[in-house]
């Protein structure tokens, strides 16, 4: 779960500013679901309602998905969005409770409108984004017709996205999640699907969000542990396969105790209430040992500009002179790219 | 410990700025015998290889090698108050790791900034066998590269035994700017074979400004589609070289 693994795990990972620009002929595996979510939840009206077409029909997740991915192609970098499958079994009770905050969200929002608070509104809103089958089809459509990849893993996006990072058909993953380090990204990028300010939640304060560089290599040296006990110290802290965690156990403790012992079941005796929702060691091989796919064909393709402007403009009601300058931005930064090597090619 | 001075700043505010196109964050080696630094840019299209010995200046100290990583935007805008044959000072303060930077001419000004994390990459030297090398000087060069940035964003570097050219071709303009045996822009030429390689002027443009200010003659090497070397002559075995990664052309 990352909003407790993050928020938690955060302070055990080291982290460099990156800039975008500097990531130009770069791959970058992003994690659809965890973008989609986003621009669903942030791509909204001061009162909370999403973008809509003439139809009534939600169109934040294509603004988003358009919009900052041209901001990506312009710096030269080559994406693929990453689909997630079929949860784990051992997600349900994560899911459950994920369902049950978006009704009391929804509750919530829809008292707050009642009430004229629009600014209540807006915060109860985001937090009822819902993910319906027909965002996922009309995601692919548009990736497709922008002429990018996309791949459906089978089950999770991030351990297919770290699987792809691993073999070097990416060279980084994207997500705002700390998972992809549970699944092996040797390389993960946070804030490269966000816009480059944000509110601060029910403040009037902006501040800026700069895409930031997490390596597994270094999270392991700094924290000086192995990644078997990286995935130890998160399944003590908590996890989507088991949320809770330990109760009362924070990482420093967990990352203390997996140090000193080596692995949970050795720490066990040295840990007061441990329970676990399902054995650890089928935790753990929802990360050593997910479920990924290798029959997946990556290529960058011209963008089909009168498909775009037939399914933004004319069936989504986007503005046909912003799609064609959006068209004209992802077409400079390929054309940059070029040709473009890099000086380890040459390092033999 | 660590410390070195120097009488005139111009010297160390070119060292600064030649570094400072390619890294934010520079790692100095500092060693018995000099000062090095190894770095490539963030994207990894160049790579800087800098070493001056300690004859390069007035005072130099170092008892043990050690690193130093500095924000070498932060000590240029600091060596930029210096005016020209001020004396400039820098020692590392073992105990607080910070930089004293220490100018005095005309009144003194003792400056400290932070010592960062230093990079523990160690960069590799690019294996290629290049088939050309020609000495130019390096304002003739400069000049060459200033003609193609009229029409393009890219060059064509290309040689054989007679001449070197560089040939820029954007959407409307085009340039063929020749460097001929004999000419005063060019010292020497020698070419095993043809060869030509493309590579980004904004790359090549702003190495040659900011190397320029330390050195009159620079050595190109290169070879069909591979990075290019340029070296740029220094005082006393002094070395400044740049590695670019070139851009090859598909269709």
């Amino acid at each position: 779960m990352w909003l407790i693994l993050g928020v938690n795990f955060r302070d055990l990972v080291p982290k460099t500013a990156v800039k975008l620009e500097d990531l130009g002929g770069k791959v970058i595996a992003i994690d659809a679901y965890n973008a989609i979510y986003q621009f669903l939840a942030i791509i909204r009206q001061p009162d909370g309602t999403p973008l809509t077409d003439s139809r009534g029909k939600i169109t934040s997740h294509l603004s988003g998905l358009l919009y900052r991915t041209s901001n990506l192609m312009e710096m030269g970098i080559k994406p693929v969005y990453v689909f997630d499958g079929k949860p784990p079994e051992l997600k349900t009770v994560e899911i459950e409770r994920r369902k049950q905050a978006k009704a009391q969200a929804t509750v919530k929002y829809e008292k707050a409108i009642a009430e004229g608070k629009p600014e209540e509104a807006r915060k109860y809103a985001q937090a009822t984004s819902a993910m319906k089958d027909y965002m996922k089809d009309d995601s692919k459509n548009l990736l497709a017709l922008m002429g990018l990849p996309w791949v459906q893993a089978p089950s999770e996006g991030e351990a297919q996205a770290a699987h792809m990072t691993r073999k070097g058909d990416a060279d980084y993953c994207a997500s705002q999640d700390y998972d992809s380090l549970l699944f092996g990204a040797p390389k993960l990028l946070r804030n490269v699907t966000v816009s480059g300010r944000r509110k601060l939640p029910s403040k009037n304060i902006y501040i800026d969000i700069v895409p930031e560089l997490m390596e597994l290599s270094k999270v392991l040296k700094e924290c000086e542990i192995t990644y078997e006990q990286l995935i130890d110290i998160a399944i003590l802290i908590g996890t989507d396969f088991n949320p809770d965690g330990i109760k009362g156990l924070g990482p420093k403790t967990a990352l203390k105790l997996i140090k000193e012992h080596g692995t949970i079941e050795a720490a066990l005796p040295h840990i007061k209430n441990a329970a676990f929702p399902h054995p650890p060691q089928s935790i753990r091989d929802i990360f050593l040992k997910p479920q990924v796919r290798d029959d997946y064909t990556l290529e960058w393709k011209e963008p089909d500009v009168e498909g775009m402007i037939s399914f933004l403009c004319h069936q989504k009601d986007f503005s046909e002179e912003r799609v064609k300058k959006t068209v004209e931005k992802m077409q400079t930064g390929a054309a940059k790219q070029k040709g473009k090597t890099t000086l380890e090619k040459w390092f033999g | 410990m660590f410390k070195l001075k120097v009488t005139d700043a111009k010297l160390l505010r070119d060292m600064a700025t030649a570094i400072s196109i390619l890294v934010d964050e520079a790692t100095f080696k500092i060693e018995p015998d000099g000062l090095k630094l190894r770095a490539m840019d963030p994207s990894r299209v160049a790579m800087i290889d800098f070493e001056w010995p300690k004859t390069i200046f007035e005072e130099y100290v170092c008892n043990e090698p050690t690193k130093m990583c500095i924000n070498i935007s932060e000590l240029l805008k600091l060596l930029k108050r210096a005016s020209k044959d001020e004396a400039v000072e820098l020692s590392l303060d073992d105990k607080t790791g910070r930089l004293q930077v220490k100018i005095t001419g005309k009144y003194s000004r003792d400056f400290t900034m932070p010592t960062l994390e230093a990079s523990e990459e160690e960069v590799p030297t690019p294996k290629i066998a290049f088939n050309v090398k020609a000495k130019t000087t390096t304002q003739g060069l400069s000049q060459a590269i200033e003609d193609a940035q009229l029409v393009s964003d890219h060059v064509r570097i290309e040689a054989d035994p007679e001449k070197l050219v560089l040939n820029a071709a954007g959407d409307l303009m085009g340039a063929t700017i020749t460097l001929q045996k004999g000419n005063d822009a060019l010292l020497e030429l020698e070419a095993k074979e043809g060869s030509k390689a493309t590579f980004s002027l904004s790359y090549l443009a702003e190495i040659i400004k900011a190397a320029s200010a330390t050195s009159d003659i620079a050595t190109l090497e290169f070879s069909t589609d591979m990075p290019i070397r340029i070296d740029f002559q220094q005082q006393k075995e002094g070395k400044l070289t740049f590695f670019l990664a070139p851009r090859i052309e598909t269709d």
